[in-house]
């Protein structure tokens, strides 16, 4: 390893940061559901039967943190559009640029829960109680980026509105137990490659977080995917979290060097988007470069994850590639303790 | 085509049940064999004696065959009868527009199901290796129809940019391992690589198989030309059209839905040989009548003008993912809202916004004999 970069590292863990794809007896469940074939009772089984497999995969594999893989979720919004007083459910919105589409929340009142923040939003039962959990949430800016606002005065109002529901559940979350909080925020680095983000946007977005997120009593991380984490540089390294993660896929890694981290980074490096099953020595010595390169900026943790949702993948691809995730940080742990 | 305003289908219909499990050789219930026999007639279809026995028959290679047969004669009737000037089969031989390619390439392998939406899944396949022309696979479909299409014949045709787009690309990122560094780099190269192979390997083939049986146009069909809207990408779409298309005698057109259009329409005009884009709108309309502000759902046709596009426009005035049956008179407003804006009624040509798979054969008559009957009015407000 880089001479002296164990001197400052505290830890390299890996997880998932997304939705997992629905194993082949799910998917055939949810189309008999869907035709009127089956009842609620047994789509309501398979779920359980395939989030107990979710989490078996990524406890045996070792992760760090354990998330119940988000199985019922239709899109990444679906929980806050469904249930969410003040919005309706709009029609199919492509899913950034994926061949995958997301049902667009249409803001037609004020925004709150429908009851509180639904605890079934994640499926606890599931989890095992003796490893850590993780819960993964929308982030505010992108529930807003992708929202159909017909009641808010702009934009602004709507990420802070949105924010404060973010605060609910996630206080909620951390109640059950959870001990990482993950915000994935698409939106937040996908636009600039379209036309560059204002630094205003990149600054509401950050105040937004802190509302959202700020001093919660758990590990927090604001997840990026399907674009550069260069653009909101250097704004992010002032986010309201713990760790900041990066799609490496679509981050130019020269652009990432120079500045002062200071947070834990969690490097998108397993592709959850191409079926190709990476080799774990070529994603150490990319993941050794990556280290390398920004080593002496404080960096204080790093988390070895696919660079988005697996949902992307067919089931037994994903699982292929939990198991890399988890061999590149134990080989990479290996290379620090030495 | 002299006639104001033709009316054309853009590409599936929804595949009857009788032709569903006729062609899996399962046993049909007393209804599917009486809606087959109830659709014959109402469309004239004759010897429905041959086809009940056929329906009754026991599993074989040349009953599957005449299953798809049966099924695109039933699709061609459908669409003459309700009146469309330009027609096909309803995509009646295809399983679904990605897959049914997919399976017949060589070096495409299925990994399984990944999600669309909700409960809607497909089968995404991962290129393995170089893409290998192994049969035709539009061929026989196209001179079946020909030959029983009484009206002039559209070859609605999956691009290779959306092939490549639904497709893992295994073969061509592993080919690059450890000559380019950069992981968005490699990816973009690979797909170059992947796409102008699959172009030339296979789909040029195709393509020239069809016009040597007398296909006079082919739609260019690609849904995903602006899943990724930047710069290199939109131009790699449009070198892959521009490549697929060159140099044959033959008239092609661009289908494209559900998509950015304010992206597309600033590349368009740099498509070559593209006679019509064919477009989706009446998804984003309202359903009042009227022409002016109040068709919100095509304002960006006008970008494809502002940006110089000359082609002509094949215009949905139905949204295929609703039952709701659009009334002639909205129909009517659509045609001549659209025709206003490109401003020469005689490069708008009127469709659905896609195909209709995803609706009853009930509802897409009565959409499509509205359509027609909403071209006509507009037709006779000209």
């Amino acid at each position: 390893m880089p001479n002296g970069v164990n001197r400052w590292i505290s830890m390299i863990g890996c997880y998932m940061t997304g939705i997992f794809p629905r194993p082949k007896e799910l998917i055939s469940i949810t189309r008999d559901y869907e035709r009127g074939r089956t009842g609620k009772a047994e789509l309501d089984k398979a779920f359980s039967d395939a989030t107990l497999k979710v989490v078996e995969a990524q406890s045996s594999a070792g992760l760090n943190y354990v998330a119940d893989g988000m199985l019922r979720w239709q899109d990444p919004l679906r929980p806050f559009t469904e249930n969410l007083n003040g919005v309706k459910i709009g029609g199919l919105a492509r899913w950034f640029n994926n061949n995958m589409f997301y049902r667009k929340p249409v803001i037609t009142g004020e925004l709150s829960w429908k009851k509180r923040a639904d605890p079934k939003i994640i499926d606890i039962e599931h989890l095992p109680k003796n490893l850590h959990w993780k819960a993964i949430l929308p982030a505010p800016y992108t529930l807003a980026q992708l929202s159909e606002d017909n009641f808010y005065k702009d934009k602004t109002e709507l990420v802070f509105k949105y924010a404060r529901l973010v605060r609910e559940q996630i206080e909620s979350s951390v109640k059950q137990g959870f001990k990482y909080i993950q915000l994935s925020d698409p939106a937040l680095v996908y636009k600039p490659r379209l036309a560059q983000i204002s630094r205003d946007e990149v600054k509401i977005a950050g105040e937004a977080l802190r509302l959202a997120i700020g001093g919660v009593s758990a590990r927090t991380c604001l997840q990026t995917f399907f674009g550069d984490f260069c653009q909101i540089l250097p704004e992010a390294l002032d986010f309201p979290v713990d760790d900041l993660g990066i799609d490496f896929y679509e981050t130019d890694i020269d652009g990432l060097k120079g500045y002062k981290f200071g947070k834990g980074i969690a490097l998108g490096l397993v592709d959850s988007r191409g079926s190709l099953v990476e080799k774990v020595g070529e994603l150490v010595v990319v993941a050794k470069e990556i280290i390398k390169s920004i080593e002496g900026d404080g960096v204080s943790a790093f988390f070895l994850c696919p660079n988005c949702d697996l949902e992307f993948l067919p089931w037994e691809r994903a699982l292929e590639k939990v198991k890399v995730v988890s061999r590149v940080a134990k080989r990479l742990r290996e290379e620090f303790d030495e | 085509m002299s006639k104001l305003f033709p009316t054309q289908e853009i590409g599936s219909l929804a595949k009857p049940a009788w032709r569903v499990k006729g062609y899996r050789g399962e046993r049909l219930s007393k209804e599917e064999i009486a809606e087959a026999l109830s659709w014959g007639r109402k469309l004239g279809i004759a010897d429905l004696d041959t086809l009940v026995k056929l329906l009754n028959g026991r599993d074989s290679a040349e009953k599957r065959k005449a299953m798809l047969e049966w099924s695109a004669k039933y699709a061609i009737r459908f669409l003459e009868t309700i009146g469309l000037d330009i027609v096909f089969d309803g995509e009646q031989w295809r399983s679904e527009m990605y897959e049914h390619v997919a399976r017949n390439i060589g070096g495409f392998e299925f990994q399984g199901q990944v999600k669309s939406f909700d409960y809607r899944y497909f089968n995404k396949a991962a290129c393995i290796r170089k893409p290998l022309y192994v049969r035709p696979f539009y061929v026989e479909e196209f001179a079946f129809t020909r030959d029983s299409a009484k009206n002039d014949v559209k070859v609605p045709f999956t691009g290779p940019y959306t092939i490549v787009d639904w497709t893992f690309n295994e073969y061509y990122e592993k080919r690059l391992h450890g000559k380019v560094a950069d992981f968005r780099q490699k990816k973009f190269e690979a797909k170059r690589d992947f796409i102008f192979d699959l172009i030339a390997e296979v789909v040029r083939p195709e393509i020239g198989k069809l016009v040597d049986r007398g296909a006079k146009w082919i739609q260019i069909d690609e849904p995903a030309a602006t899943t990724d809207q930047t710069d290199e990408e939109m131009k790699l779409f449009v070198e892959s059209f521009n490549e697929t298309v060159k140099g044959f005698n033959c008239m092609f057109s661009l289908h494209n839905c559900y998509s950015n259009y304010e992206v597309l329409a600033k590349y368009a005009c740099e498509l070559h040989n593209c006679s019509q884009l064919a477009l989706e709108f009446a998804n984003r309309d309202n359903q009042q009548l009227g022409t002016g502000s109040i068709r919100s759902g095509y304002k960006e046709l006008t970008s494809f003008e502002d940006n110089g596009f000359t082609g002509n426009y094949g215009v949905g005035v139905i949204d295929v993912h609703t039952v709701f049956v659009e009334p002639p008179e909205l129909v009517r407003d659509r045609i001549l809202h659209a025709a206003k804006i490109i401003d020469d009624p005689s490069r708008t040509y009127v469709s659905t916004d896609c195909g209709l798979r995803t609706r009853t054969w009930e509802v897409s008559f009565q959409k499509l004999k509205n359509m027609v009957l909403g071209a006509e009015l507009a037709r006779r407000a000209f």
